[in-house]
């Protein structure tokens, strides 16, 4: 068995997990898919037993969950124990340092962080960043994998939110302020992005389809990491996450949609 | 609204004077002195003729166009206007100067814009003695290729003024959004972190200006990355705004402008304009 050819197994939520699984299926890997249940209070994790067995002779595991922390860092914990020894974690390092998620687990060498914004679609490339003590090999496997599937990847340092989702979230954090100061409506302010600095989407119709959810887990956890003011989540991110605004995947964000 | 007054013909006004003259209003275009008027027009000219060469423009159109430009260096010329847009450098003592002169002589209907991108327009509707018919009309540079106007309601702006605003950039053929006078309006301050943190990550030592330009490009689809635009932009330009928006918000550490762009500034490593700046060009 080797990280190159073995089976992978996805773990996370939709539809950011579930675009994973396909774009790797499509590249021929052998996978596994087990979604766990939406990011809503009191969610369960995947049975341990359910987990334990999809886990079983996988190469490699992806883990895409994002928030809220705690299930994020029981979900790790868990893979860690029901994956092979030898098996690579790599994990979305969103709102986490690949360090800082490495030290929920007893392999931080084989633990490797990447990140993708939702929708995969939409993006040619994948981020990778080793932690401190993340094996070379088991970084150049995740990028192996990625490459497989038709990404381009972009090797970063481990800090939270690397470099796509770090500056897109606080662009969209500062279109959030703007609502919620009144200064100026949603619709206005994507429109004024897209055509006056040609932005590919609005600020706010991107965060509906990232997930809100999503947003404020990166803002929450930059400004944990970094410990300053400039990192502070916009009130109004937060109280959309504790309503259950999350954006397109509920068909109710800054703006609203026709449910699928 | 069929007659527009242009004060300044640098690269704003000279723009808004030809989107102006080509949807068909009438343009009094306000310089300083004769020489810079007629370098301003001759500059026109020279971009009109290129469109009708590419064919993008029919030759009696830009002929008509420019037949509809009429120059001064006179502020009385202004009179018959319904709207003054002032396009001068942003210094707020010249601006309100401009503007205190402009309102004396106008009509009580006409209403008064300033191009500003970084000046108060309530602090330069004061200068008048009817702020109720003031506001910001901030365009995007080049004028004529961006569709966008901010329109920034200062704290007296009438309801009518917005209203007749609106109008006025839609016969101007362009797309209007609305935004309180906040610092940096909408697009300069929610598009601030896409330099700033940029330069922050490459401070940190998280990634270098290569690979921060093309995660941003092939992950996020920008259309450029964030020091390839500020390279085109001017590193002096971009500092700047960073700086006043910085100053605007009294030192919210959001917009804290950053050491290595300045080391940039100070090193005239402006970007493209001086061959030099995140990445150096050879042409």
């Amino acid at each position: 068995m080797t990280t190159d050819a073995g089976p992978v197994l996805v773990v996370g939520d939709p539809p950011l997990a579930e675009e994973l699984a396909a774009l790797l299926r499509e590249a021929g890997r052998p996978l596994t898919y087990c979604p766990v249940a939406p990011a809503r209070a009191g969610a369960e994790l995947p049975e341990a037993d359910a987990l334990a067995r999809a886990a079983q002779g996988a190469a490699l595991a992806l883990e895409t969950t994002v928030w809220p922390f705690e299930r994020k860092r029981a979900l790790v914990a868990a893979l860690d124990a029901a994956l092979p020894p030898t098996a690579v974690l790599a994990s979305l390092c969103a709102a986490q340092s690949t360090s800082e998620i490495a030290s929920w687990t007893t392999r931080p060498q084989q633990v490797v962080g990447f990140s993708v914004v939702p929708p995969l679609s939409a993006s040619q490339l994948v981020e990778v960043a080793p932690g401190l003590d993340t094996a070379e090999a088991a970084a150049a496997a995740v990028e192996r994998l990625f490459a497989a599937a038709g990404r381009e990847t972009a090797r970063v340092r481990d800090d939270a939110g690397l470099v796509l989702a770090r500056i897109l979230c606080l662009i969209i954090n500062e279109a959030a302020a703007m609502v919620m100061e009144g200064v100026a409506s949603a619709r206005d302010i994507d429109t004024a992005l897209r055509l006056g600095a040609n932005y590919p989407r609005g600020p706010l119709e991107w965060a509906d389809l990232i997930g809100i959810d999503f947003v404020y887990a990166v803002l929450y956890g930059l400004q944990l990491e970094q410990g300053e003011d400039r990192y502070r989540p916009c009130p109004l991110l937060r109280k959309m996450v504790l309503a259950g605004r999350l954006g397109r995947k509920v068909g109710r964000g800054f703006f609203t949609y026709a449910q699928a | 609204m069929e007659q527009l007054g242009v004060i300044g013909a640098g690269t704003m006004g000279i723009g808004i004077v030809q989107v102006a003259a080509q949807q068909g209003l009438q343009v009094i275009m306000c310089e300083v002195d004769d020489a810079r008027a007629h370098r301003a027009l001759e500059g026109l000219r020279a971009t009109l003729q290129r469109l009708v060469e590419r064919g993008r423009l029919a030759p009696d159109e830009a002929a008509a166009a420019l037949g509809r430009i009429r120059p001064t260096t006179r502020y009385a010329d202004l009179a018959p206007v319904d709207a003054v847009i002032e396009a001068v450098p942003e210094d707020l003592e010249l601006k309100r100067d401009v503007f205190r002169q402009v309102d004396a002589i106008v009509r009580p209907e006409a209403l008064l814009a300033s191009n500003t991108s970084s000046l108060s327009i309530t602090a330069l509707a004061a200068a008048t003695r009817h702020p109720e018919r003031f506001l910001g009309l901030h365009f995007f540079n080049p004028v004529p290729l961006m569709a966008l106007v901010e329109i920034v309601r200062g704290q007296q702006t009438a309801e009518a003024t917005i209203a007749a605003a609106r109008q006025l950039v839609q016969r101007l053929g362009k797309t209007a959004v609305e935004v309180q006078d906040t610092p940096g309006f909408i697009v300069n301050r929610v598009a601030r972190p896409f330099y700033n943190e940029a330069l922050r990550l490459l401070g940190d030592g998280v990634a270098t200006v290569e690979t921060i330009d093309r995660v941003m490009k092939l992950g996020g689809g920008f259309r450029m990355g964030p020091f390839e635009l500020m390279d085109l932009i001017g590193n002096d330009v971009n500092f700047a705004v960073t700086s006043q928006i910085f100053a605007g918000y009294f030192g919210d550490p959001k917009y804290r402008p950053s050491y290595l762009q300045q080391r940039l500034v100070q090193a005239g490593a402006l970007g493209r304009k001086t061959k030099r700046g995140f990445y150096t060009y050879d042409d």
